[in-house]
């Protein structure tokens, strides 16, 4: 069943001005939907304009162009009605260190508009969400980076939005906690039914939870889609990779490798130095298999090496991801 | 949105009053300051004799002037002093001079000194023996020379040591100018007479026969020249001066203008951690939530000032021994100064936070911005003793904020353009203030 568009993004554009003057587009022509209850992650490295994208849809910037939606509100004619549909949680621990956790839940609850028993139940709700019930007369200050990091989601949850924006909500916090997060995320989605906006510098993140993509870069979308229709989409294989020490490979074999097994699209051995740091320049055997599905080519790969006496050392399988797709799209990594 | 904008300010409040470094430096330390001096000049606070009423103020006069002599004529420049503060039998009603002080000659400076540290004589002015030479130029010499007139106060009456010292400096000052102008005019016939033979045959004919006679006396006579003795008085009763609420209202305003540039700085602390901009992203217009921050800082300055005006109270209540209302009794007016000043204050905070950058410049900005105020408008020293102090206090909030706390404590109402001043600068600067901030968010 086709999920229905909650935001729809058309032609957003902003332009800023320099200190010298000269101006600069930071976002050139960006759209983009967000179906409902579905996972949308922004990929892009700093300076891409993804910030400046999310802080348009958000209301916290004025388009210079175009227009955005949430729930059929526009972001621009209609804000205070675009914003009620939207939670967000900040990548900074956006709260007030000397007041409490429910001080803090309490004094953003009102910010949007609850009040009264209704206030009181969405805190309670929310509070027990993050598992911080017992803490909730707690000072922040006197909190650990993940309670915080809860509390900071805690509070973009408060009104029970139908969009929630997550910008590397994982930041700075140990794998326990990093995990218990991204389970909430799922847990909003699958639960819940929100549609969550999602960025995080983790390929691994963004790939294990995300059900779309979008790739930005200079300010203009240049890829979105699933994760695999991305990496379909720059036909990528997995690559192989056996360390052969110094034992030489004929071609024969490399020509047998390709012929015989399936899937295999492409075969390279080199000499490479060896890594090892000693004085004496020795050569190390590098054989690269390139595979649509590696790990299934692998048994026949490794026969044949048997047949043929040779001894693999080391064998790594690499497929393709979100960095590759980035590097494919732009022509460099995503931390560069 | 009202429930917004108190949501804002009350936030802004719980947070500002349960910070004890805060609340230390807002309430305990102007508070401590002020009951300090309060304490130091105890003796004026309070009714029952303790005022300390501007009038009728001891003093022993002694004129040691030699005169000088000018054209055959001898002048003695001190007697001026003598006969402007000394009545000739019972003081004029009219001749404030008279009234401020209770003025006897004496021709001993010693006994005079003698008077003071007995506690005779409130003050003793003693008028060198060279003060007329001092004071008269001649062609042989066209300047002036220094002249030291003595003002022997008792320390226990340091007000009425410098009322008397502000007679003294302007009626030195009179008598130079009077004495310039003098030696200018006849400078001047003297020079035509030289030029017009004819004017000159008809100013020595004039002067023969006693048909010139100037009369230079209005350039001495106090009456007749620009010397005032400012004295604010009810009707009936005679202006009191209490150091607290002079003290108090000074270091009140002064500790309220960090109160509100601290307030205020906090809009951008909470822009650089985030919190500023989940406001905005909630359903909150935006001048809401600007409304709602300033609202904070304006009720923050409120509350500060009304804790300082009632400690104050107690403070000079326990040091006079019975309840003394030294802020007078007008409450409503006292009531609408603070809030006219704590406005004005807020207002400075706003301007001053739109047009820095960061919560460092900020703070180092107001911080500069709190300590000129207080500089100009006197909080440290009187400042209407160096040229242009008076207009430079003009410029601040917390001049016309003090003034008008100090009629007030008189019992005068002529508060008016206090609070006119007060409140056009606080619109204004929170209007300027708002319109950048609002501007610069969308960048």
């Amino acid at each position: 069943m086709q999920q229905s568009i909650l935001v729809s993004v058309r032609d957003l554009s902003k332009q800023f001005k320099r200190s010298s003057g000269e101006s600069f587009f930071a976002v050139k022509g960006v759209s983009l939907d967000i179906r409902e209850g579905e996972i949308f992650s922004l990929l892009g490295p700093n300076g891409a304009g993804k910030t400046t994208t999310i802080n348009m849809i958000s209301g916290l910037l004025t388009p210079t162009s175009g227009d955005a939606t949430i729930g059929g509100h526009s972001i621009t004619k209609d804000p205070l009605a675009a914003k009620r549909l939207l939670g967000v949680v900040p990548q900074e621990i956006a709260l007030y260190p000397a007041l409490s956790a429910r001080q803090n839940l309490d004094f953003f609850g009102k910010m949007y508009g609850l009040g009264g028993v209704v206030l009181t139940k969405a805190v309670d709700e929310v509070l027990d969400l993050i598992d911080l019930t017992d803490r909730q007369k707690d000072k922040v200050d006197t909190f650990s980076g993940g309670m915080k990091r809860r509390v900071n989601i805690g509070i973009g949850l408060l009104h029970k939005p139908r969009l929630i924006y997550m910008d590397e909500p994982t930041v700075g916090i140990d794998p326990q906690n990093r995990r218990r997060i991204l389970d909430t995320v799922l847990r909003l989605r699958d639960e819940k039914h929100m549609s969550v906006l999602y960025t995080s510098h983790l390929m691994e993140e963004i790939q294990e939870i995300s059900d779309r993509v979008g790739v930005i870069d200079h300010g203009e979308m240049i890829a979105l889609g699933t994760v695999s229709e991305l990496i379909q989409k720059i036909g990528q294989e997995d690559r192989l990779i056996f360390k052969m020490g110094d034992q030489p490979v004929a071609d024969a074999i490399l020509r047998r490798i390709e012929s015989d097994v399936p899937t295999v699209t492409g075969v390279e051995y080199k000499q490479l130095p060896a890594e090892t740091g000693d004085a004496i320049n020795t050569a190390e055997g590098v054989l690269t298999i390139f595979a649509q599905r590696g790990r299934k080519a692998l048994p026949d790969i490794i026969r044949i090496t048997n047949d043929v006496g040779l001894e693999v050392l080391s064998v790594e399988i690499r497929e393709p991801d979100l960095e590759a797709v980035f590097l494919s799209l732009t022509g460099r990594a995503l931390r560069d | 949105m009202l429930t917004k904008i108190w949501a804002i300010a009350y936030k802004d409040l719980y947070l500002t009053f349960t910070d004890r470094n805060l609340l230390l430096i807002m309430i305990v330390t102007p508070l401590a300051l002020s009951s300090i001096i309060g304490l130091a000049f105890g003796s004026f606070i309070g009714g029952g004799g303790n005022d300390v009423p501007i009038a009728s103020i001891p003093l022993a006069v002694v004129n040691l002037d030699e005169g000088v002599d000018q054209n055959g004529t001898r002048f003695n420049n001190g007697a001026i002093f003598v006969n402007a503060l000394v009545p000739d039998g019972a003081p004029d009603p009219d001749n404030t001079l008279h009234q401020l002080t209770d003025a006897i000659l004496l021709t001993d400076a010693d006994a005079a000194r003698a008077g003071v540290n007995d506690g005779t004589y409130a003050a003793a002015l003693i008028i060198p023996a060279d003060f007329s030479a001092n004071l008269t130029i001649s062609a042989a010499r066209p300047d002036l020379l220094p002249v030291a007139v003595e003002v022997y106060a008792s320390p226990a009456a340091p007000v009425s040591g410098s009322v008397v010292r502000s007679i003294a400096e302007s009626f030195t000052n009179q008598i130079a100018v009077g004495n310039i102008t003098v030696a200018a005019t006849i400078g001047a016939l003297t020079d035509r007479a030289f030029s017009n033979p004819l004017f000159g045959v008809q100013f020595a004919a004039s002067a023969g026969n006693g048909t010139f006679t100037p009369d230079f006396a209005p350039a001495f006579d106090p009456a007749a020249t620009t010397i005032t003795i400012e004295q604010q008085a009810i009707t009936g009763a005679v202006a009191t001066f209490n150091p607290l609420v002079s003290f108090g209202s000074a270091q009140a305003v002064f500790f309220m203008m960090f109160t509100a540039l601290g307030g205020a700085n906090s809009i951008l602390e909470e822009r650089r951690s985030w919190t500023l901009q989940r406001q905005l992203i909630s359903p909150t217009p935006r001048m809401a939530i600007l409304l709602g921050k300033m609202l904070g800082t304006f009720v923050t300055c409120v509350v500060q000032v009304v804790i300082l005006v009632f400690a104050l109270t107690l403070v000079g209540s326990l040091i006079a021994g019975e309840l003394q209302f030294i802020w007078g009794t007008n409450v409503p007016l006292i009531a609408l100064v603070i809030l006219c000043v704590s406005l004005a204050a807020a207002g400075v905070g706003a301007l001053v936070a739109a047009l820095v950058r960061t919560p460092e410049q900020g703070n180092v900005i107001g911080g500069m911005v709190s300590l000129l105020f207080g500089l100009f408008s006197g909080a440290f020293f009187n400042t209407s003793a160096i040229p242009g102090g008076e207009t430079l206090s003009r410029l601040t909030v917390n001049y016309w904020g003090v003034e008008a706390f100090i009629k007030l404590s008189q019992g005068q109402t002529d508060i008016g353009l206090n609070l006119a001043v007060l409140l056009g600068l606080g619109i204004a600067f929170f209007a300027i203030g708002l319109t950048i901030f609002n501007r610069r968010l969308n960048t």
